[in-house]
């Protein structure tokens, strides 16, 4: 009965991985075919394979990696400036005590409200305005404006837990919030600041609509952009655009797989804010 | 908040927290507070970006707006999404959560992962990926129907006003499921052992254990996992424009595809501030419910 109740299990699973998995293996494979092989048969494995799509994206275009560049700099500048600010913001509503620090923190967690969708018109208008439009910096501001409220929610809640004992100790030396905050809270906050990280990260690295209304020029395009700029161009092969989607995906995939451990908490993390 | 209130607070300290907290603020004000801000401003004009805008239209925006069949297909569109993100995607995800979360089944890291694999990927990508598969002379539905009935048919689905929008829904259900079954799992690992082996000695069924053990036990997790299932669905954007644009005629527009369509596109600043208006709104009323009668029901949310 046992055996029987496994069996049906990994029967139903497989089932399932098979319908979910398909659209990717036709991606996959279909990058190692030639055009005409891919037409002719979408869905069947690649005879003989071919790796000249992939090639030819790598090498000669070299299209992708100036994609690759712009979203590597947006996510990780974005990243260290959300880090910056939110933990700055989270030190200070944490760890002093001044008029209006709860006024202010509602204030920041007010912005959980607002999705970025609401505010694409006149931001817009905004980084117009400042001259941002059409530039990664443009992005990067935006970007990080949308990521503060949880990430400064996530570092004061973290930060307000450290034990008052601690700050006492290190006011006894003479030193204030400053060093208190380099000496004692930076050092615990790998944790955290790993969760506010890949938040940020997933954010960025895949963010289509923000990028789509700032960026116009190619130069400046990012992987999702131009992935979606490539597969509009009349001439391109879908044997080229899957394999320029594989590739695109290696660096996520790779960073799921080996950080999963760390991804699964900060996604729950992320979720559970309320 | 406010562990030692008596610490303290003087002006030193007030500056020094105003000092810290200035690149946050200016950012936040500057990019996200005044731009909502000011979609609320300009949705009572008629206005094209550039200049002031001093064109006052009142609530004409928002009267235009329902009253154009587009806008109305696009907010039930939208509401689709939410109906089957609730009804569809989640059920789906616990099922899939009970299939390979419970040390039950050989391989579950393997089908873990093969499930959540399209929550990874960029949603732009994920509709390209799709847009092959739904290709009317290459895709999937047009091989097997060519298999099936041996004709040189071709369907397509996505160039079919009536039929494209259902086919960006399994997209989206395909896309999302991978992250709810991940929050189900971590909160069936929160679920007591014995509990459930409790009931089994009872004679319980499985289903009663999972009606009476597992479920109660996950409330707090699956009221979440709604929660952003919901407030995602409201903003659903990419996907959809990955797949066709909001078209064809139309027929597959969501509010942001429709505010980007109506407001973009044609530089109708103030009625696209109107639509983000309406989205804002569906979001605040569908969070202080949320609050509510739905968190403020229960403790420990």
């Amino acid at each position: 009965m046992r055996n029987l109740s496994r069996i049906i299990r990994v029967l139903t699973a497989s089932g399932f991985a098979i319908v979910m998995f398909f659209p990717l293996y036709t991606n996959f494979i279909g990058g190692f075919k030639t055009n005409g092989q891919l037409l002719s048969d979408p869905f069947g494995l690649p005879t003989p394979f071919t790796f000249e799509p992939f090639q030819t994206i790598l090498g000669r275009s070299g299209e992708f990696w100036t994609f690759f560049y712009n979203s590597v700099v947006i996510a990780a500048v974005t990243i260290l400036l959300t880090l910056f600010c939110s933990m700055a913001a989270g030190v200070a509503l944490s760890r002093i005590s001044f008029k209006g620090r709860t006024l202010l923190f509602n204030f920041f967690v007010m912005g959980l409200l607002f999705p970025l969708t609401v505010a694409i018109l006149p931001l817009y208008l905004q980084l117009r305005n400042f001259g941002l439009l059409g530039t990664r910096a443009g992005v990067i501001l935006a970007e990080t404006a949308f990521a503060l409220p949880l990430s400064i929610f996530i570092f004061t809640g973290f930060f307000k837990d450290i034990p008052w004992e601690l700050q006492d100790a290190v006011a006894m030396d003479g030193g204030g919030v400053i060093t208190f905050a380099l000496r004692v809270i930076l050092p615990i906050s790998a944790p955290v600041m790993t969760t506010v990280t890949i938040i940020s990260l997933i954010m960025s690295w895949n963010q289509f609509l923000l990028p789509l209304v700032v960026l116009s020029n190619e130069q400046t395009f990012t992987i999702p952009l131009g992935v979606m700029q490539y597969q509009g161009q009349f001439t391109t092969g879908w044997n080229y655009i899957m394999a320029f989607i594989t590739i695109s995906i290696i660096p996520m995939a790779l960073f799921y797989l080996f950080l999963q451990k760390y991804i699964v908490a900060g996604l729950t993390a992320g979720a559970t804010k309320g | 908040m406010g562990r030692k209130e008596s610490r303290t607070g003087n002006l030193r300290n007030t500056l020094l927290a105003l000092v810290l907290l200035s690149p946050a603020l200016l950012l936040f004000l500057l990019f996200v507070v005044i731009p909502v801000v000011q979609a609320g401003y300009y949705s009572a004009f008629e206005w094209n970006g550039m200049g002031p805008a001093t064109q006052f239209h009142g609530a004409k925006n928002f009267v235009r707006m329902f009253g154009d069949r587009i806008f109305r297909t696009a907010l039930l569109n939208t509401l689709e999404v939410v109906a089957v993100s609730l009804v569809v995607q989640l059920p789906l995800a616990f099922f899939f959560a009970l299939l390979v979360g419970r040390r039950k089944t050989p391989g579950e890291f393997t089908f873990r992962s093969i499930y959540f694999f399209p929550y990874v990927l960029a949603e732009i990508v994920t509709g390209i990926i799709w847009k092959f598969i739904y290709h009317p002379r290459f895709g999937l539905p047009t091989v097997l129907a060519r298999l099936v009935t041996g004709s040189q048919m071709e369907i397509g689905l996505l160039g079919d006003p009536n039929l494209a929008f259902s086919a960006i829904l399994v997209v989206v259900v395909w896309k999302y499921i991978g992250f709810h079954m991940i929050l189900y799992i971590a909160g069936l690992q929160g679920v007591p052992k014995e509990l459930e082996d409790a009931a089994v000695v009872d004679g319980a069924t499985n289903s009663q254990v999972i009606w009476n053990v597992i479920i109660p036990s996950i409330r707090n997790t699956i009221i979440i996992s709604a929660f952003l299932a919901v407030i995602g669905s409201f903003n659903i954007f990419d996907v959809v424009w990955a797949l066709g644009q909001g078209g064809p005629v139309h027929s597959t527009e969501t509010l942001v595809t429709y505010l980007y369509n109506f407001g973009f596109r044609r530089f109708a600043f103030g009625y696209g501030s109107a639509v983000a208006v309406v989205i804002f709104a569906l979001c605040f009323v569908f969070n202080l419910f949320y609050q509510r009668y739905i968190v403020g029901g229960q403790r420990n949310a």
